[in-house]
């Protein structure tokens, strides 16, 4: 079954052609790999479907329902959660609080509830800290709760990422480069999470660098190429195809 | 959750509460103890200070800076003036009737002021005070440029009369207590929340499905509703009012109140800084004319030395910046036979 | 209205118009090369004005050589405010924190620098208003129409700057490096260029274009300490309308404001003020990043 469909997207920037005539479809429950050499689109193509982008042509349907050009909050409400390349987090909150406010779209007691601190508000809130806490756990940053989120390592502030992402309980995962510089354990335990991500009923869309790691994680890849949709398929069949490997030309790529 | 982390965390919140209560209770008292009239004016102009400040501060923590905020004060001061001479209302349905007047009236330009954050957003704040000033001084029913006197006291209430500084002293502090009730359950609920990561990262918060615009919007007109219920108790406190009482440097004053009790302590920051430029400026007998350069100097000190605000520096003195300090003098030590230029 | 009375307000509009374009240009460079909002310019056009008084007028030199002075002067006085005061606060900052925070804290500074200058004018020379004999008191009568030459050198003289300011920006590598700069000061300092001095250079061409305005607009108007106050609300309100970051839009706004200023005042005495306001306002609900200014905040 289709979960987000990405027909005709072309987006250009000045004189730049960022994305020329995209076309794929993102099935539930697999993880789909977007791979592609620099100045691809991988990026922009994110930047559209999450909504800071508006693409100059083409539509993008998520659950057969149009998203384009809607707003970013609107389109994270649908369901759809997006990593930054650069972690992107509450910097002076501590690592509870990161991941707290990513439940914001699932409270349903009214505002004004919540103002008065209803005792159902309260309890929902509650419900949340709760879930925040297992979130934690599970991305193994538990221990670190109370840390500040500027003082963490770099690869548990991209975990922290995922966790603030994964609160919003979305149905659709955009992550971007999740393990680029880290180290080949680092890179094994993030795949294996990425898994369990899946395991948990989220489809996942992800640009990634580290070929070995896209090729073991993902069902299908679909390569980009200067703006333009390259090949599509299982990594088996995009391993051997000589025009990714052209179109990397001097880079080493498995 | 380890025990010893929740049993401190049980004994702290207990101590939170017992120092509540005294702060409450010394704030009953404080009238009590005094005898001179210009002492307790001050206190009452410190709440004033301090309700104009904290909507300062909430706009500071949607990530929204504001230079503005006398604005809807004023608005709020010939709203319900107007509603109280003209109308012939009694001042305590005059209150209700200004702040939904003014929440309207934020409402409205806040839709407009809001879509521009960042620079455009302090700009726009800055004008639109001088507008209500010129367009209040332009317009010959609401006094012009010499504005509006003989305003009535609040109408009694049993044997409470508003003839002595005690009264109003009461009466502002039940508006400022109302006042910190409302924004404390605001900034504890998740839309303080939400402003929060708003002000943090408004990419990420939008990716988590929290509409910065909206949510700026209702700091916009919390904040300026506010303000305009100190407008309404300055009002009826001065008994009179001019346009040129609401312009000039009052918004400045307002910032630094915030800034200087602490940015990032919403109602106790503004509260300090507020008593500290109303009192220590009347203590030191500074002449008049040196205030403005007094404050000027105290504000850069502020910001340049004590990143946290008086509270700030008190919770974490390791913040105090003393190599700051330190590497201005060597740049003054550098620039100091050059500084005739200046 | 007759014709002599419209070219005259013309020329009065054009000249107000000329003194805003030179004040914003000088508040846009600081705030994109800095990402400062400089409140206290005002203050800096006021002391142009005072040291125009000073060269011009006390020490009788040439008008255009006290004018290039005053330029310097300024520029001079904007590099040691950034050197002492805006130096020491990006110091502090660190890239985590926040753009409101940085622009809040750098708005505030440069509001105490705002009220030490004008207070400590006001102390230092009172608050009488000092006349500059003008240089070109001749009145141009022709077919009717009277104008004062000495408008008509401050239109030319601004319009001279602005076309020096333009190759600067445009023509020499320290132009071109400024606009790098903010664009994106990370990229510049990772090409090795140290970007320090380059924003010190920014807040100091800012505040001497603050200093020209203020010393070319001294032999029209008399010089007073507040008359910085009341010209930097309408310089921030051209910044608003012509859109932050454009020049185009500045030189078109500091004119639109100037014209409807000028006209207005004319035909509808002191309430003309709260009518350009209100048009501010009407702008920006259509177009909110200002009249040519890109449209993100």
């Amino acid at each position: 079954m289709v979960l987000l469909r990405i027909r005709n997207i072309t987006r250009v920037f000045g004189a730049l052609i960022a994305l020329r005539d995209v076309s794929f479809e993102v099935n539930r429950s697999e993880i789909l790999g977007l791979i592609g050499p620099n100045g691809a689109g991988k990026s922009t193509l994110f930047n559209v479907i999450s909504g800071f982008h508006r693409p100059d042509k083409g539509r993008i349907f998520f659950k057969d329902t149009e998203i384009t050009g809607l707003r970013v909050d609107r389109i994270a409400a649908m369901g759809i959660s997006r990593i930054f390349q650069e972690p992107t987090l509450f910097m002076q909150e501590t690592v509870f609080e990161n991941v707290f406010s990513g439940f914001h779209r699932h409270y349903r007691e009214p505002a004004w509830n919540a103002f008065l601190h209803t005792p159902a508000a309260n309890r929902e809130e509650a419900v949340s800290r709760k879930k925040a806490a297992e979130i934690l756990d599970f991305m193994d940053l538990g221990a670190m709760r109370d840390e500040l989120a500027a003082n963490l390592p770099h690869g548990h502030q991209r975990s922290l990422a995922i966790a603030i992402a994964l609160a919003c309980g979305p149905e659709l995962l955009l992550l971007d480069e999740p393990v680029t510089g880290m180290n080949p354990s680092e890179t094994e335990v993030m795949i294996e999470k990425i898994r369990q991500i899946r395991e948990r009923g989220v489809t996942v869309l992800i640009v990634e660098h580290d070929m070995r790691a896209v090729m073991s994680l993902c069902d299908r890849i679909v390569v980009l190429n200067l703006g333009e949709k390259l090949l599509e398929g299982p990594p088996d069949k995009i391993k051997n195809d000589q025009r990714v490997i052209e179109a990397y030309l001097g880079k080493q790529v498995i | 959750m380890k025990l010893p982390d929740s049993l401190a965390l049980v004994k702290a919140h207990r101590y939170k509460w017992i120092a509540i209560a005294i702060v409450l209770i010394a704030l009953t008292a404080l009238p009590l103890l005094i005898e001179n009239n210009y002492i307790k004016h001050l206190l009452i102009m410190a709440c004033v200070g301090t309700i104009l400040g904290m909507t300062f501060s909430m706009l500071f923590s949607a990530g929204l800076i504001t230079l503005g905020a006398a604005a809807f004060y004023a608005v709020g001061a010939y709203s319900s003036t107007i509603l109280v001479m003209n109308a012939g209302l009694s001042f305590w349905a005059a209150i209700p009737l200004t702040l939904i007047i003014t929440a309207v009236l934020a409402l409205g330009f806040g839709a407009v002021f809001v879509r521009n954050a960042g620079v455009a957003f302090v700009i726009i704040t800055l004008i639109f005070v001088q507008v209500v000033v010129l367009a209040v001084a332009q317009v010959e029913f609401l006094g012009g440029w010499g504005g509006i006197i003989g305003i009535p006291r609040p109408d009694p209430i049993g044997k409470v009369n508003f003839a002595t500084k005690t009264d109003y002293y009461y009466l502002i502090l039940a508006m400022l207590l109302l006042t910190i009730v409302v924004f404390n359950a605001l900034y504890s609920s998740r839309i303080g929340r939400a402003w929060r990561a708003i002000k943090l990262s408004p990419n990420l918060a939008g990716t988590l499905g929290i509409n910065p615009y909206r949510y700026r919007l209702l700091a916009f007109v919390v904040g300026s509703t506010t303000a305009s219920l100190a407008g309404c108790f300055y009002a009826h406190y001065s008994q009179s009012i001019t346009p040129g009482a609401f312009g000039g440097w009052l918004s400045i004053y307002v910032q630094l109140y915030a800034v200087l009790g602490g940015l990032e302590f919403y109602i106790l920051g503004p509260a300090i800084g507020a008593l500290v430029m109303t009192f220590v400026p009347e203590y030191l007998r500074i002449v008049k004319e040196w205030e403005p350069i007094i404050t000027g100097v105290l504000l850069l000190i502020v910001i340049l030395f004590f990143p946290g605000g008086i509270l700030g520096t008190i919770r974490s003195p390791q913040a105090l910046n003393m190599s700051n300090l330190q590497s201005l003098l060597k740049w003054l030590k550098v620039l100091l036979p050059h500084n005739k230029n200046g | 209205m007759s014709l002599s009375l419209f070219v005259q307000v013309l020329v009065n509009a054009l000249t107000i118009g000329s003194i805003y374009v030179l004040m914003v240009l000088g508040l846009d460079i600081i705030l994109r090369g800095t990402k400062i909002l400089n409140f206290a310019h005002g203050q800096l056009y006021m002391l142009g004005a005072y040291v125009m008084f000073l060269f011009f007028q006390a020490l009788h030199w040439n008008f255009l050589l006290s004018l290039a002075l005053t330029g310097l002067a300024l520029g001079l006085a904007g590099m040691l405010i950034y050197l002492s005061v805006f130096a020491t606060l990006a110091r502090r900052f660190t890239p985590t924190t926040t753009f409101s925070y940085r622009l809040l804290l750098s708005a505030m500074a440069s509001v105490g620098l705002m009220m030490i200058l004008q207070q400590g004018t006001l102390l230092c020379f009172g608050t009488q208003e000092r006349g500059i004999q003008p240089p070109f008191p001749q009145i141009i009568d022709s077919f009717g129409v009277r104008v004062s030459l000495m408008r008509l050198v401050i239109i030319l003289t601004s319009l001279v700057i602005c076309v020096l300011l333009y190759l600067l920006m445009n023509k020499t590598s320290l132009g071109r490096l400024m606009r790098a700069v903010s664009y994106d000061p990370e990229a510049v300092t990772l090409q090795g260029v140290n970007t320090f001095w380059v924003f010190v250079f920014c807040f100091a061409l800012g505040s001497a274009l603050a200093g020209l305005a203020g010393g070319i607009i001294a032999p029209a108007f008399s010089v007073t300490p507040v008359m910085g106050q009341d010209v930097i609300f309408l310089s921030l309100l051209v910044l608003l309308v012509g859109g932050i970051g454009s020049y185009r839009g500045t030189i078109a706004g500091g004119l639109l404001i100037g014209l409807l200023l000028s006209f207005g005042f004319q035909f509808l005495g002191g309430i003309a003020e709260l009518f350009v306001f209100m048009l501010v306002i009407v702008i920006l609900i259509f177009r909110p990043g200002g009249l040519l200014g890109e449209a993100a905040g």
